[in-house]
């Protein structure tokens, strides 16, 4: 299964304001911060929100979901004692708040998906996509992840022994997938496996490098931005090195333990 | 290629296992208590509670009871490891397993936060370490020897149908021999102040798609099925998945919309999907969560696809409470229940048809044959999921 | 009473994160719901927290609740009928 990428846009790059971006007060009014940023980075990847209608399927992947509104209600509902409560962090903390608000945006209909699994949503999410254009289901297909960051999960990280150099971070990173190559494609993912235990770099590239100059690039790299859905905003990383002369990029994934994930990036040309 | 249902395993308010579960169904026995027993809430409103300790549920698993497992895994590996007893299945390295939660550890992450809120160097870890979502699956991977490909879906109260539809998929694309796919929730104090704030949940026992209804219940449990294809089995299956469909009202974030458009596409996109049409339908196991609008809704969803030939439909919710990510899980579990020995259950809690509606759930127990039947779970963000199974 | 209809305004913002809008922007007369400010059925469960806890005054659900919630003056005749 393989399929093409076109127009990834990551949050800290967009070229327009939420507010642009979000036209419907109605509904920007009520996002937390993560809901916001997630739901413009979407919006700006497909182009504005009338891309959206264009879509059918709507693919969304987070690690730990919109913690700050979990945040927010748990500490209301003690210090409350569980009266008087507000609804909306509430409804904003369930996971599959950013998929549904871009459905809602356009009153898009389509299938519509939330992968929660830690280190492993975005590419969970990335499968499903890949089998839905391989059956035919899908032509057109949004594929996104986010996570935030926020001062009490830092510490509670920090205590459990990640954190401690710096390295938390967040982000937000949107794109298209489609079956049948565009004049808009980036890049094209070749594959995408789930090896059963982890692969030293000499491994990695005899298995999954078709060329001379295929590149490896790590989820854990020293950056001071590790969060569960990073593999998103590697795929944007390795479309921006694929060059006639770097061909392929492989992002190697072993976040947080665990089994590794292997995505194949490819030029387009 | 044909999706076979080869084992099932449940647990909820009504108990532990598949019998205890179907006795109670048949009898018209709810499992639905007034206050909660051991959740800790100063709201003291029915909900559909497990009446086992987390101790005991760690004793159940055979599990040291200092594991500190939250009891949404707990709940999820006493269910797994019902379904994949019932199958007989032993090697189970390549056996996947999509799971769904909504709350996560969050019980024990209640208790962490009240310390950790007053000094951030208090909470013991490990009641944090649960948190998210695929802790829970993890666990359950681990304590039931799941050696194959695992993913956790969360959208909201559909989230289980959704694993159950994504676990065909990934049979037929040979991802996985087998999936066991279903979902589990456990009650927290978090969930059922936020469906407080709302102000869904009823103050008695929820009366769905009766008119004087007036909310939901909250309940807990977990409902999981063995999956295989079909031309693999040594024995016949409890059913098949013949079709599912998973489709967006996009009408509100919490509400839905007043004609059912989400509920609609999905029902007949899954019947569509397993190639039948509204009148081979015999059963309809609804969401039916007993809110003014969610019943509404789906009952002009269902006026709308079948209908002067409505067939019998009643939600389950009467008798485990929502269960929310685990709902879909729990009810494919009984719908499956009524494929293979024939009933179709009783809606508990109704008595007038809602004013100008004209749809009435079956209220008592039917023994009929039962050879197709749709199970709906529908959410928060809209998502709105159906199952189709059949006998053959 | 005009200091309560500028006071549940300044609530209102406040609550519901109305961006860019400031109480003289709110005719206390026209419609919160539909086209007026564009409220729906999650902002009434707010406006009922507003009034509980600002002014002790309880409304049990929604329904009782529409005429009350027609416009910023329908609230605030209510909270003076009602207040504690």
């Amino acid at each position: 299964m393989e399929c093409y990428v076109e127009h990834i846009a990551c949050h800290d790059n967009l070229k327009r304001d939420p507010k642009e971006l979000i036209p419907d007060a109605a509904l920007r009014r009520r996002m937390s911060r993560v809901v916001k940023m997630a739901v413009s980075t979407a919006v700006e990847s497909v182009g504005g929100v009338e891309g959206i209608d264009a879509l059918d399927a709507i693919l969304t992947a987070t690690g730990y979901g919109c913690l700050a509104d979990s945040e927010k209600f748990l500490r209301n509902l003690i210090d409350t004692d569980e009266q008087l409560l507000t609804p909306t962090p509430f409804i904003q903390s369930t996971f599959n708040t950013v998929g549904g608000q871009i459905a809602l945006l356009r009153h898009n209909r389509c299938y519509n998906l939330t992968y929660v699994n830690r280190s492993h949503s975005f590419e969970d999410a990335l499968l499903d996509g890949l089998m839905r254009l391989s059956d035919g289901e899908s032509q057109r297909i949004l594929l996104g992840a986010f996570d935030e960051r926020i001062p009490s999960a830092d510490r509670i990280l920090t205590r459990m022994g990640l954190g401690r150099k710096g390295e938390l971070g967040e982000g937000a990173t949107f794109m298209t997938l489609t079956a049948e190559r565009t004049t808009d494609s980036v890049a094209r993912i070749a594959r995408l496996d789930f090896p059963s235990e982890p692969l030293t770099e000499a491994e990695c590239l005899a298995r999954y490098g078709e060329e001379p100059t295929a590149e490896l690039i790590y989820a854990v790299d020293g950056t001071r931005e590790l969060y569960p859905t990073r593999t998103a905003r590697l795929v944007a990383e390795a479309a921006r090195r694929l060059s006639a002369e770097r061909r392929e990029v492989i992002i190697y994934n072993a976040l947080l333990g665990g089994t590794p994930t292997v995505i194949v990036v490819r030029w387009v040309g | 290629m044909r999706i076979a249902v080869t084992g099932l395993g449940v647990v909820s308010a009504l108990g532990v296992g598949l019998e205890e579960n179907f006795a109670a169904l048949v009898a018209g026995r709810s499992g639905i208590s007034l206050t909660p027993s051991l959740l800790q809430s100063s709201h003291r409103i029915p909900v559909g509670e497990l009446s086992l300790s987390n101790e005991e549920l760690h004793r159940r698993c055979s599990l040291e009871p200092k594991g500190h497992l939250s009891r949404t895994a707990l709940l999820g590996i006493l269910a797994v490891r019902e379904a994949l007893r019932d199958a007989g299945l032993t090697d189970l390295r390549r056996v996947g397993l999509v799971s769904a939660t909504s709350v996560g550890g969050m019980d024990l992450t209640e208790h962490f936060f009240r310390l950790f809120k007053e000094d951030e160097r208090s909470g013991r870890l490990r009641d944090v370490r649960m948190h998210d979502c695929a802790a829970s699956t993890e666990a359950i991977a681990y304590h039931c020897g799941l050696g194959g490909y695992r993913t956790t879906i969360s959208t909201a109260c559909s989230s289980a149908a959704n694993a159950i539809m994504h676990g065909a998929k990934l049979l037929r694309h040979g991802v996985v021999d087998a999936v066991v796919v279903g979902g589990t929730d456990a009650l927290s104090a978090f969930t059922l102040n936020g469906f407080k704030s709302l102000m869904i949940l009823d103050e008695k026992p929820c009366r769905p798609f009766d008119e004087s209804r007036a909310g939901l219940n909250l309940g807990e449990g977990a409902g999981y099925l063995l999956l295989q294809r079909a031309e693999a089995l040594q024995r016949d299956p409890y059913c098949y998945v013949a079709g599912a469909a998973n489709s967006n009202d996009a009408h509100h974030q919490t509400a839905s919309s007043e004609e059912g458009e989400g509920a609609f596409l999905a029902m007949s996109e899954a019947l569509r999907r397993a190639e039948l049409t509204p009148t081979d339908v015999d059963y309809i196991n609804v969401h039916g969560t007993g809110t003014g609008n969610n019943d509404r809704s789906e009952g002009a969803a269902l006026k709308r696809l079948f209908g002067e030939q409505l067939p019998p439909f009643s939600s389950t919710k009467g008798f485990t409470g929502h269960t929310l990510a685990a709902a879909g899980g729990i009810e494919a579990v009984y719908a499956a229940l009524s494929i293979a020995r024939g009933v179709i259950y009783p809606n508990l809690g109704f008595a007038t048809p809602i004013e100008g509606f004209g749809v009435a759930p079956v209220t008592t127990l039917q023994r009929v044959d039962v050879r197709t039947v749709i199970s709906n779970s529908f959410g928060f963000g809209g998502n709105c999921s159906s199952l189709v199974l059949t006998q053959q | 009473m005009e200091k309560l209809i500028l006071e549940l305004k300044e609530h209102l913002i406040e609550e519901l994160n109305l961006e860019d809008i400031t109480p003289e922007d709110i005719d206390a007369e026209a419609p919160l719901f539909g086209d007026g400010l564009g409220l729906d059925s999650i902002d009434a469960l707010e406006i009922i927290l507003i009034l509980e806890k600002n002014y002790g005054v309880r409304l049990a659900n929604t329904a009782e609740a529409k005429p009350v919630f027609y416009s910023v003056k329908t609230l605030a005749e209510y909270v003076m009928a009602n207040r504690q």
